[in-house]
């Protein structure tokens, strides 16, 4: 059961963009730090998938030689095309407790049984890891990878449509936040007129940036283990730049937590 | 001189300590992540003793520090008078069931200082008196709404924080209006739109908000927003808790040339030690008589006795004069400094409380470099917070603070 702050502070809309882009955006890197995960689509044709959900996100995934790619709206030529009366729906989809019908590409239900749920099974293996699988360091930073770009990206769609998000990022100025991992994972936080893009690269010039000292840090931050102020005080989350940008994004990302727990 | 490069071994090592007993080691505007220490390993994390404009840590690097403590050092840490005072005064009590005859004395004193003042109510921080002062207008207008400036900063009651703050409900905020510094059309539609309902509007009597130049009042603005104020029946609060005793020993308002109805006041009262007021007028008294308000030690004697004794020396100082033309003095000194190495420092605020940013990028991080190099070099300022003067600080100090203000300009020079 939720607790009863995550019903009142949390709206379906927003996780619905979140299930859509964080979630299925996160594939894109899974299919590119996993082999596993590129055997699943190898020596198959292209394929895509639409999703269309009323009142919420469309998007379509693409998936070609192995790998996957996230495009915003629904692609009226995809191979599959998965509608969702609500976001609700289509939030039940990414818990597991609503299963879609194609309204387009019947055919190639074997893709979607037997390429993309396990696709997507490999995916929640990753971001909810068991704690035994953690010990293998491989394992260890792929996960912790996916994890960065997951919440990179949940921060704009939080900023751009929950309620309290969009308060943190009205007083966002404009400008490109670097958000990364010291030797690893880096992505660009574009803000224009407190609209929030994430883009999952490093960002040629910035305003402000965030940076985790290490891959454990950044685990454990994730996990709850430490606490972001406590870090940058201790110097192993690293800041500087236009420090209200950086400011509103932490609050941002406390909301991250609440989303996805 | 060339300027010795401090280590803060010591501070480290305290640190870990602190941060294993201590939640983030250090919280609040005094801590290296709401302090914006960048990096943290620039700043000494504890101080070991301080006198007069100085401190040192507890690696023994001397500063001079223009944070002041945030505010209360007014007269320079330690000053002898308010110190004898305050100790004369707790051989003889401090905290006691009835309070002591110096809370009516301080009132006293500071009714007869105060412009705008009926009456003082005393309490511990500044915090404290902006609640009370929030309070006393509810109570008063029995209205909900309060207006703030965008880029306040009030204390930390939950109706002072924002709705994305951690621990802090939709509800605990869902009365609070904002308008722009300055935008008197703005606070007149506001007003409009909000007609009878609003208690209070409440302000600093500057923008000094962190991150940005401060910004001093347009020509007229605060005495349209008395006018309408006291058309429309909102209580005017001055958050004198910052600028207090700083630009006028009779408040920010008188100053600025109006009335406040509440006025705020704390860090500058009792050089450190710790007691805050709020005062008002006379047709608000009853109405802070009625609220349910006090605190355990709100009422002792030892910090009034203190107060008493600094307002009576900043005084017979002219402190306020003296931090005028002291603060101008330095930072068209810091702003030599800069142009000499080929940077734009940029000074906004009252002297008295001078903002610094250079302004050679527009990511700031030129501007936080600057200021790290001149902590690492025993100047102790902030990156994005007000500064505050001292009436301890001597012509030495400020030339000092130039000279290795040319020393940390140099130094990152060769880095842009």
């Amino acid at each position: 059961m939720k607790k009863q702050e995550e019903c009142v502070l949390t709206d379906s809309k927003t996780l619905a963009y979140i299930n859509m882009y964080a979630i299925f955006g996160t594939l894109e890197n899974l299919c590119e730090l996993d082999e596993n995960a590129r055997a699943l689509l190898k020596n198959k044709k292209p394929i895509s998938i639409g999703f269309d959900v009323k009142n919420g996100p469309a998007a379509t995934l693409y998936f070609k030689n192995g790998y996957c790619r996230l495009e915003d709206g629904c692609n009226p030529k995809c191979t599959i095309k998965l509608p969702f009366s609500s976001c609700e729906k289509f939030n039940g989809m990414i818990d597991g407790t609503v299963t879609p019908f194609p309204s387009k590409g019947l055919i190639h239900l074997g893709f979607l049984l037997k390429s993309f749920t396990p696709l997507t099974d490999l995916l929640t293996k990753y971001l909810r890891p068991d704690p035994k699988d953690l010990e293998d360091p491989v394992f260890f930073e792929t996960s912790t990878k996916l994890m960065f770009y997951l919440i990179t990206v949940a921060i704009s769609q939080i900023a751009n449509r929950d309620e309290i998000g969009r308060f943190s990022a009205h007083l966002i100025p404009d400008g490109d936040v670097k958000m990364s991992i010291k030797g690893g994972p880096a992505a660009t936080i574009r803000v224009r007129d407190h609209h929030l893009v994430t883009i999952k690269r490093m960002p040629e010039k910035y305003r402000a940036i965030m940076e985790f000292e290490s891959i454990q840090l950044a685990r454990d931050l994730f996990d709850g283990k430490v606490n972001a102020v406590a870090c940058i005080g201790q110097g192993s989350i690293a800041m500087g730049g236009m420090i209200n940008m950086i400011d509103n994004l932490n609050r941002i990302l406390d909301r991250v937590a609440l989303y996805l727990a | 001189m060339a300027s010795k490069y401090y280590d803060y071994t010591k501070s480290n090592e305290l640190f870990k300590r602190a941060c294993q007993v201590i939640p983030s080691g250090l919280y609040g505007h005094q801590g290296p992540a709401e302090g914006c220490w960048i990096p943290p390993t620039s700043w000494p994390y504890f101080t070991d003793h301080a006198k007069g404009s100085y401190f040192w840590d507890v690696d023994g690097n001397k500063f001079i520090d223009y944070m002041c403590a945030y505010g209360p050092n007014v007269l320079g840490y330690n000053d002898p008078d308010v110190d004898a005072a305050a100790i004369e005064q707790a051989k003889k009590e401090n905290c006691v069931t009835t309070p002591s005859a110096k809370i009516v004395e301080l009132a006293e004193l500071m009714v007869d200082t105060v412009a705008s003042a009926d009456w003082a109510f005393f309490m511990k921080n500044g915090n404290d008196t902006t609640q009370g002062a929030i309070m006393c207008a509810r109570a008063y207008t029995h209205r909900k709404k309060i207006i703030f400036v965008n880029g306040f900063y009030h204390g930390v009651s939950m109706w002072t924080q924002k709705i994305d703050y951690p621990g802090v409900l939709p509800e605990d905020v869902a009365n609070n209006l904002y308008v722009d510094w300055n935008d008197f059309e703005a606070l007149e539609k506001l007003v409009a739109e909000n007609e009878g309902e609003i208690a209070a509007f409440i302000s600093t009597p500057y923008l000094h908000g962190n991150f940005f130049d401060n910004v001093l009042p347009a020509d007229g603005y605060w005495q349209k927003v008395r006018k309408l104020c006291t058309e429309k029946g909102i209580v005017l609060i001055v958050d004198d808790v910052r600028a207090g005793f700083r630009l006028d020993l009779a408040g920010s308002d008188h100053f600025y040339g109006f009335e406040a109805d509440l006025i705020c006041f704390c860090k500058a009262i009792a050089n450190g030690w710790n007691v805050s007021a709020l005062c008002g007028k006379e047709f608000l008294k009853s109405s802070m008589s009625a609220l349910s308000y006090t605190g355990s030690y709100w009422m002792s004697a030892v910090p009034f006795a203190a107060g008493i004794a600094c307002i009576n020396k900043l005084k017979k100082l002219d402190a306020t004069k003296m931090f005028r033309e002291k603060g101008l003095k330095l930072t068209e000194g810091l702003k030599a400094a800069a142009a000499n190495n080929g940077f734009n420092l940029v000074v906004s605020g009252e002297p008295a409380l001078f903002y610094l940013r250079v302004a050679d990028d527009d990511s700031l991080l030129i501007h936080q470099d600057w200021v790290q190099e001149m902590v690492h070099r025993g100047i102790y300022i902030t990156s994005h917070h007000n500064h505050f003067l001292n009436a301890s600080l001597t012509d030495e100090d400020i030339a000092r603070t130039c000279e290795v203000a040319d020393d940390a300009f140099k130094a990152i020079r060769s880095k842009y």
